[in-house]
């Protein structure tokens, strides 16, 4: 009875063994090695060295950036006498698929990312090719994130986003609750008690909303003086994330701010728009690029108000990345590529159409000509760059940082369940965020 | 020697068999050719290249470090691991005890109808063709804890509301019950076709000899419903450890890991962030070891009954 089936299971079991036997490394194997500096000195670039050319860029985007992309790409098509392919993918398959079409040699030239840990090793560094001084060009934060293990420069900060609250105006008005100014925000205690007294008076579902990430959670660690991770690692004031994150496990337990929608989505990210967009809440934690979506959406007087302080002011940065890839086939080309989509010109438009904050200096400072209806939101979270302590750029540079956030996530998510004390989850998300940064700097 | 052997096949009683051209002999290895390519380099190549990576670890894809069986031994000796596998277990048995229980029923009463048959059988078929993703989306609607269209149902009629997706039990249960009405007329299909397939004349015997409609079920529709009941154990017991799709959109896997099963953590491993391709390809190992032996045991089970 047994025999046909075992004499199945026996062949099947020493195909196994064969091909374990026969196992090879499925890829590239890793050595110890440190990665060589390279040269640094710029390259000029000659009229019509490029002519006929073709580069891929291989894109994701958010909605309206997609235009002024091309805007900037048809520029450069007519100015070089080359052609663009823009490739764009949704974010979700943007990272497999990049990592695809490298293992099968199929790189693209140029890339947009939201981080850049995983592809550190094969970006180009761009001093070589731009001069180091380009580097000059930009913001000192958003630089923080784009310098490899030898200082090269492997990708340029092309827009940045800042974390920060949106607020129902019609609610606040309703309830006779004063909003603060730009330039005297509330203390994260006064936010707090003004959404609450908002709540009570308009019969409000909830008093204060945030989206589900650990990116929008270290905006608050960043306003109590802390971060989840510095250069040295694991870099979180235990009392000081305590403090600051108390108050957010109070308000899911007394119904104030949506614990269900925190509890209700497991390890994945969530956004609470549609909380804010329904009148369910008069506050709304999450970012600057949720303008263009409330200009179009918000059945309602909507505005963004700066950043509540705590120890310090400021929001939490975010942003993308342009990077060649060292693979391209015209590294000159792609180098120039990039430089020229980030020029004052080209980055002031993009971010004027997509509504993102700039990444340039000159553009900072000068300040950028937004939509009629979006520039207010925008001034505030210009207003908050300025505001943002270092700390927040740099726990944002951290290769570990994505992972870390989510580990942050879930621990709260424990004391939202009942699990346990925020205290020990604090305590317990310590070996957690040193195993990820050990493990990712492995690599 | 040739000669004797022609000899000795041209003297025997028994007619010469005619050679098959070797054309036709080849025909239907050629029409199953194609097939057996898409699954070769598909699903066969995939699988054992998958055994020789979760012998390396690699965060890209492209680069490998050599580690042999550290990640199986990670892997086991991880408390979230056994904690996912105490779950997929728990789900992955309530989904095949439910789903042989409920298509048996259902088959049963669609067999008996006089009419409207294909009505009921396509109704219950039709959660087979609704996409994973949309089941998801639509029972994450049904079963919110407030406003949920279950929880105002059971409000009109003065119960309080249940917290379906936000508490680790409820949650467990929500997605069996998701996961046995998604499939639960694929297993029907099948049951429906082995009913069929009983000879009538048995039950006119025992309906002669007496037997009430109990008897008859148990007696004679059970038994001889066994090797479709084994089809649907086997599919099912794959189908409920390979559970991931709709649950992703469902519950996320939470609240707090609660819904988290073995295809998931394999997911979270090779597809976010901090990536481990070699992790996951030996989760997907082992996953694949326990479905190959339970379904060996149902199948030597089943065998050894029927002998």
């Amino acid at each position: 009875m047994f025999r046909k089936p075992v004499t199945r299971f026996t062949a099947v079991v020493a195909a196994g063994l064969l091909a374990l036997a026969s196992a090879c490394s499925p890829g590239e194997t890793v050595d110890d090695e440190d990665p060589q500096a390279a040269p640094s000195e710029g390259q000029s670039v000659e009229e019509g060295q490029f002519a006929g050319e073709t580069l891929n860029y291989l894109y994701f985007t958010d909605g309206p950036d997609e235009q002024a992309t091309r805007d900037n790409i048809a520029r450069f098509e007519e100015e070089y006498d080359v052609t663009v392919n823009l490739e764009i993918l949704p974010y979700s398959d943007l990272v497999s698929s990049l990592q695809a079409r490298l293992s099968g040699g199929n790189a693209p030239d140029v890339v947009r990312l939201t981080g850049l840990g995983e592809f550190a090793a094969d970006l180009l560094p761009l001093d070589e090719y731009l001069g180091s001084e380009f580097a000059d060009e930009f913001l000192e934060g958003p630089m923080l994130a784009v310098r490899n293990n030898s200082d090269q420069m492997i990708a340029v900060p092309s827009d940045l986003t800042m974390n920060g609250p949106f607020v129902n105006v019609e609610m606040f008005e309703e309830a006779g609750v004063e909003l603060p100014s730009t330039e005297e925000p509330w203390t994260w205690e006064e936010m707090l008690a003004a959404a609450k007294e908002v709540q009570q008076a308009t019969g409000s579902s909830y008093a204060f909303a945030m989206d589900k990430s650990g990116h929008r959670l270290s905006t608050i660690l960043s306003q109590y003086g802390t971060a989840l991770l510095n250069d040295d690692g694991f870099a979180l004031d235990k009392e000081k994330a305590v403090a600051a994150l108390q108050p957010l496990v109070d308000m899911m337990a007394a119904d104030e701010m949506p614990r269900d929608f925190w509890l209700g989505s497991g390890s994945r990210y969530e956004g609470a728009n549609e909380i804010f967009l329904a009148r369910e809440t008069p506050v709304y934690l999450s970012g600057s690029w949720q303008v263009g979506q409330f200009v179009n959406n918000a059945e309602f007087e909507w505005a963004a108000v700066p950043n509540p302080c705590a120890d310090e002011c400021g929001g939490f940065p975010g942003g993308k990345f342009m990077a060649a890839l060292s693979a391209s086939e015209n590294p000159q080309l792609a180098a120039e590529f990039v430089r020229f989509m980030n020029t004052t010109e080209s980055q002031e438009h993009f971010a004027a159409v997509s509504g993102n904050l700039p990444t340039r200096a000159d553009l900072a400072e000068s300040g950028v000509t937004y939509d009629d209806a979006a520039q207010a939101a925008m001034d505030v979270f210009i207003a908050d760059l300025n505001r943002t302590p270092d700390l927040g750029f740099a726990a944002n540079s951290q290769p570990a940082f994505g992972p870390s956030a989510t580990a942050l996530v879930e621990q709260v998510s424990e004391v939202v369940a009942g699990n346990k004390e925020l205290t020990a989850a604090m305590d317990d998300l310590q070996p957690e965020v040193e195993s990820i940064v050990e493990e990712m700097g492995s690599w | 020697m040739v000669t004797v052997a022609t000899a000795t096949r041209a003297g025997s009683e028994t007619p010469r068999r005619r050679r098959t051209p070797w054309g036709l002999r080849l025909a239907p290895y050629l029409f199953l050719l194609p097939n057996m390519v898409i699954f070769g380099v598909f699903t066969i190549y995939p699988a054992f290249s998958g055994v020789n990576i979760s012998l390396y670890e690699s965060p890209n894809g492209r680069v490998f470090r050599w580690v042999g069986l550290g990640n199986y031994e990670r892997i086991l000796t991880s408390d979230e691991f056994w904690r996912v596998a105490r779950q997929t277990i728990t789900y992955a048995f309530a989904y095949v005890a439910l789903s042989l229980v409920l298509a048996t029923i259902a088959a049963v009463l669609v067999n008996q109808q006089r009419r409207g048959k294909a009505f009921f059988r396509a109704s219950l078929f039709v959660p087979v063709l609704v996409s994973p993703v949309v089941v998801g989306l639509v029972f994450g609607w049904i079963l919110e804890r407030q406003g949920g269209l279950l929880n105002n149902m059971l409000g009109a009629i003065g119960i309080d509301p249940i917290p379906w997706l936000v508490d680790g039990t409820w949650a467990m249960i929500s997605i069996i019950g998701v996961g046995v009405w998604t499939q639960l007329g694929f297993y029907m299909l099948i049951l429906l076709a082995g009913l069929q397939a009983i000879d009538p004349s048995l039950y006119e015997a025992a309906r002669m000899d007496g037997a009430s409609g109990w008897q008859q079920f148990w007696g004679i529709t059970l038994p001889l419903l066994k090797p479709s009941a084994l089809v649907v154990l086997i599919l099912g017991t794959i189908h409920g450890f390979q559970a991931f799709d709709f649950i992703w959109t469902l519950t996320g896997g939470g609240p707090v890991g609660a819904t988290t099963l073995i295809v998931q953590y394999i997911y979270e491993n090779g597809f976010i962030s901090p990536i481990r391709y070699g992790t996951a390809a030996a989760g997907g190992v082992i996953l694949f070891l326990a479905v190959f032996t339970l379904t060996l045991v149902n199948w030597f089970l089943s065998r050894g009954k029927e002998d």
